[in-house]
């Protein structure tokens, strides 16, 4: 085909030939420019009037601060913003193609309900359009319906990337004025908890971390898809530039369930059986005691120059002075005493000798950091294993020092126009919904220990179990499609009246009665505090690059607009707050008080530098010590008690290799995993209990670097360089080692069928040897019903569909990662 | 005039493809032009594989195979465009002799079968003789040097982004992107690279950062056996074109 293309093309430069000279003057080149064929030449056109915006972009949780380029009121061109302190003027793959969100022609134009009352996945929902005070009346009605029956409880707002202060820092006055437990229900179970509850539970901050690799002389990366999809990327990237070029080199050990870019990058790469993180970390802290290379000064020491740590034995009760940790003795007779490398190598399968390695490696050298995310946590034993890991960071005394880790600080934010407490009626204050539970059942008996359940919300309500919605509204969300077993979700929602506030067209929307499109992220004034990143406090603004080009409004000003029309002081307290612009003039004038380092004290200066920032972080572990930052250097020491109220938030005030978080849901935590009430304290080996049924192959379903949240998967550029690891091109791969295929008759390149207990999926297979032979792998974000005409349809199958809804009973995280499958020929 | 040339850093790139999207949009190209590719090899085998990238653009060969071939004196090496090896889109006949001669494999013709369906030109379809005319783009254009979206049945490439370069202050060592005297200037795929694995500047001045990082660190241009001497250096224990399999090919096994 594409030689005859070829012979298609000489005919006509042939043809072309006998027309020689017909452009030539206009061309205004010498030689034989005759065979031209354009109908004109064209030279140089003159470059119009480009406006750079300050925006954030909004693909990923990162907050890239991005300089938006539009000319003629087309966005055309978006850089990272040098003056942005996560982007530094760089960006990550998908940062580029923000303008396909713009201008993406699938995308909603403005408010629509539905007309079609049958739902579905082939059921047209016969969207009209209507004005947006239809719509929002609408919504309002029912809302004050459903309160003035005493069901507001049935209510509910879903949310997936909330921002800030203008958007889901709305949703709580919202629950608490209207009457609803159930704002918001967050997303944060089927994304990363596992990380922020093993983080409260050992150093008692229920969050991820901040880190500092600019100093850092050694990473251990478990499971964090670090060059792919680890927050945030792009400043990651950054500092893998920086700490693989300075002296000394950071050297880094990645341990993955799969080949992967981090792996392929790392000094050493070493491929952990799934879901046995927690062994390989247990053994690692083994050997950093036994070898005598924990950090004194953090951790404390034998009282008797003689102590030892010595595999298989105790240590006397008592012999052991602990500094900022607690338990470690009881950790070390109860559990680690016989982790040694030897025991863990039969249970993740990488080699005692690799292991022993690590750990002297990662002991000896300071600063080390050891970091995870879903890889070890995305399992029934998801909690442990993070507290496994984060133990290392412990041991050699890397939490809050330079080069390791801390935590993230806040933003001194303004106060609101009015404050929601003064405008409760005694619905709001005592009715009905009080003592109803959230519909997803976090923060109940049942998830005690968890903040969010989205996974269980479609489950629930299918059952009435604790009782049935009535109308639930979406934002940066979409569990019809992203749940675990998702089909139970697309029968769930059949009669719940949606509204999804999406601009795209995804498999919620499909399941909307009211489509209120937000706009898009160029077209948006909102503000986005950090994530953690290097602790000290920063926040980001959007600043609209164009007014919106369809009918569509901020999601925060819908809200807001939904709230003026309640009943009663609820809709006074909205038409007070009025709008998204006086909500951040009012949060920008905390900044009065707090000048940024970039000079922003006001709402004004925030939209022109597009960021406010005070460095530095405020604390800082030295040699045992903490100090707080006082002006000019960390020169306050802190008590213990300090320490307790700002650094380890934890009972004992200290690092908990014993947790008493954990221990004070002891029958809980006995009942569900099965472990003695008095060990549930220790960090420990729990095995992870895999979900599908019988299948003999693991099977992950990681992020790529241009998926990171999904976003991508209407944006065809995105699509045609989906990699990385058997060149997707136009589509991604179910990646197979050759011998796991090949004892299966399967060949490369072969369609190929995934099955669980749930069902079948269908992809086309690539061999990759780099692969461990019982882990399949097969990227997320493919396989959608709907999202646009480029997402639609596009193979292979959705990974969620062989996904069973179980999750860490700890956490609540939702294990994406656990599922085992069986593989043949489709 | 400066002789343009780029050193990418195999060590410090993380096989991102920021490059790529930044190069995409910068230039309008459809999806799968992409003039600045990844590619992705593998090798050995569980536990002990590797996989490689190598980050692709035009080399602006100092003596282009393409030039030697093109019938129309459609390329052309421009010496007082800093080298820069360009595509006349009024003079290229679209007859792909180029895209064969090329070493490189780093010439494309987008005026067939799309590479993902539906077809984008149709969501954006052309107007004012382009191939394709999506609503985002770069007001730049200049088609004696394959700038701006390409009319139909034309080849295009990498330009080292000259409609950017061309601003460069005159006598400049080099354009880098820390500096923002120049930032905007900095072509697309160097600006952009998180890790700081790409460097531009003037390979004719002795004192250019780029000399000093092919000097120090062995730069080595690909292909050199075929005589084409590009202006891009690659750095790094990985520097060259493996033989691997590719990654979007059969594996051997």
């Amino acid at each position: 085909m594409k030689l005859f293309q070829t012979l298609l093309d000489r005919r006509r430069f042939l043809q072309s030939s006998a027309v020689v000279g017909a452009t030539a003057g206009a061309a205004g080149v010498t030689g034989l420019t005759g065979l031209a064929q354009a109908p004109q030449a064209r030279a140089q056109t003159p470059r119009g009037e480009t406006v750079v915006t300050k925006s954030i972009c909004a693909q990923c949780p990162a907050r890239c601060g991005i300089d938006v380029y539009t000319t003629d009121g087309r966005v055309h061109a978006i850089y990272g913003d040098t003056g942005n302190p996560i982007a530094n003027g760089k960006l990550c793959p998908k940062g580029h193609l923000g303008s396909y969100f713009l201008y993406d022609p699938d995308r909603f134009k403005g408010p629509m309900r539905r007309t079609n009352p049958n739902k579905g996945r082939d059921e047209d929902p016969g969207f009209v359009p209507i004005s947006w005070d239809e719509a929002l009346d609408m919504v309002a009605e029912r809302l004050n319906g459903l309160r003035d029956r005493g069901e507001s409880h049935r209510f509910a707002h879903f949310y997936g990337r909330g921002w800030g202060a203008s958007d889901a820092g709305l949703y709580g006055d919202f629950g608490k004025l209207y009457g609803t437990p159930n704002s918001a229900i967050g997303h944060a179970s089927m994304c990363a908890e596992g990380s922020k509850r093993a983080k409260r539970a050992t150093d008692g901050n229920d969050s991820y971390n901040s880190y500092d690799y600019r100093n850092t002389n050694y990473l251990l990366i478990m499971g964090a898809s670090f060059l792919e999809a680890f927050r945030p990327y792009n400043n990651v990237m950054q500092m893998w530039g920086h700490m693989r070029s300075k002296s000394p080199k950071t050297r880094v050990t990645c341990v993955d369930v799969r080949m992967n870019p981090t792996m392929a990058a790392a000094d050493r790469a070493l491929y952990i059986k799934p879901g046995t993180d927690g062994a390989f970390a247990l053994a690692v802290a083994h050997v950093i005691l036994t070898e005598g290379l924990w950090d004194k000064e953090f951790v404390g020491d034998f009282y008797q120059a003689s102590g030892r740590f010595i595999s298989g034995e105790t240590i006397p009760v008592d012999s052991f002075e602990e500094n900022w940790v607690h338990g470690l003795t009881e950790w070390w007779n109860q559990e680690l005493k016989n982790r040694t490398p030897e025991w863990a190598e039969e249970i993740t399968s990488i080699p005692a000798r690799h292991i022993r390695q690590t750990a002297i490696e990662f002991g000896s050298t300071r600063p080390a950091v050891a970091l995870f995310e879903r890889g070890p946590t995305g399992h029934t034993n998801g909690t442990y294993n993070g507290m496994a890991i984060h133990a290392l960071n412990a041991l050699v005394g890397s939490l809050f020092a330079k080069g390791g880790l801390g935590y993230q600080m806040g933003v001194p934010y303004g106060a609101l126009p009015v404050n929601a407490d003064d405008y409760l009626d005694d619905y709001a204050r005592d009715g009905a919904w009080k003592d109803q539970p959230r519909i997803d059942m976090a923060r109940t008996e049942r998830w005690p220990m968890t903040s969010h359940m989205m996974q269980e919300t479609g489950p629930n309500h299918l059952a009435g179990d604790p009782y049935k919605l009535d109308t639930a509204m979406f934002f940066y969300t979409n569990p019809i499609w992203t749940a675990p077993d998702p089909k139970v979700w697309e029968e769930a929602f059949k009669d719940v009246f949606v509204i999804d506030t999406s601009p795209f067209p995804g498999e919620t929307a499909m399941y909307a009665d009211l489509i209120l499109p937000d706009s898009t992220y160029l077209e948006r004034l909102q503000d986005s505090p950090t994530y953690p990143f290097e602790g000290w406090p920063m926040t980001a603004l959007r600043v609209p690059a164009v007014e919106p080009i369809y009918d569509t409004r901020h999601f925060g000003d819908i809200l807001i607009g939904i709230g003026k029309r309640l009943n009663g002081p609820a809709g006074e307290y909205y038409r007070e707050l009025d709008s998204v612009e006086n909500v951040l003039r009012h949060r920008a004038a905390g900044f009065a008080e707090n000048p940024g380092d970039n000079g922003v004290n006001d709402f004004e200066s925030w939209k022109e530098k597009g960021v406010w920032y005070k460095k530095p972080y405020h604390w800082r572990l030295e040699r045992g010590r903490f100090y707080e930052w006082g002006g000019l250097d960390y020169n306050l020491q802190m008590s213990p008690e300090e320490v307790k109220a700002k650094l380890f938030k934890t009972p004992s005030g200290k690092f908990e290799f014993k947790s008493g978080f954990l221990e004070e849901h002891a029958a809980y935590i006995e009942r569900e995993m099965g472990i003695p009430a008095e060990r549930v304290g220790l960090i420990q080996w729990v095995e992870p209990q895999h979900s599908g049924g019988n299948g003999d192959l693991y099977f992950v379903t990681p992020k790529t670097p241009l998926h990171a949240e999904g976003r991508g998967a209407n944006v065809p550029h995105n699509i045609a360089i989906h990699q990385p690891i058997v060149g997707g091109r136009d589509t991604v791969y179910l990646e197979v080692h050759p011998r796991t295929a090949q004892e299966r008759g399967i060949r490369n390149g072969d369609r190929v069928r995934i099955t669980s207990d749930l069902g079948s999926i269908e992809a086309e297979c690539r061999f990759v040897a780099g692969h461990r032979p019982d882990t399949l792998v097969l990227p997320f974000e493919f396989g959608h019903w709907a999202q646009g005409r480029w997402a639609k349809g596009r193979g292979p199958g959705h990974s969620g569909e062989v996904t069973a809804n179980v999750s860490d009973p700890i956490s609540g995280l939702a294990s994406y990662y656990t599922g085992k499958v069986k593989l043949e020929r489709a | 005039m400066a002789k343009w040339g780029m050193v990418i850093d195999l060590d410090k790139c993380t096989g991102c493809q920021a490059c790529t999207t930044a190069c995409s949009m910068e230039n309008n190209t459809l999806p799968g032009e992409s003039w600045q590719d990844v590619l992705f090899y593998h090798e050995g085998e569980y536990p002990s594989a590797q996989m490689k990238w190598l980050p692709r653009p035009c080399m602006q060969c100092e003596n282009p195979s393409c030039v030697h071939v093109c019938p129309t004196r459609a390329t052309y090496k421009d010496p007082d465009a800093g080298g820069i090896v360009f595509v006349d889109w009024n003079k290229c006949i679209g007859c792909k002799y180029c895209m064969i001669a090329c070493p490189y494999g780093v010439r494309f013709y987008a005026d067939e079968k799309p590479l993902i369906e539906p077809d984008i030109r149709e969501a954006y379809p052309s107007e004012n003789g382009q191939l394709w005319s999506p609503p985002y783009q770069n007001p730049d254009e200049d088609w004696q040097r394959g700038i701006g979206i390409q009319p139909p049945g034309v080849v295009s490439k990498c330009t080292f982004c000259y409609h950017k370069v061309k601003h460069a202050p005159e006598g400049v060592a080099d354009l880098d992107e820390d500096n923002p005297e120049v930032k905007e200037y900095v072509p697309a795929c160097v600006r952009t690279c998180a890790p700081k694995a790409r460097y531009f500047g003037d390979l004719d001045n002795p004192e250019s950062q780029v000399n000093q990082l092919i000097g120090d660190r062995h730069g080595v241009r690909l292909k050199d056996h075929t005589g084409n001497r590009p202006q891009v250096y690659y750095l790094g224990a990985g520097a060259g074109v493996p033989a691997f399999t590719p990654a979007d090919r059969e594996h051997d096994a």
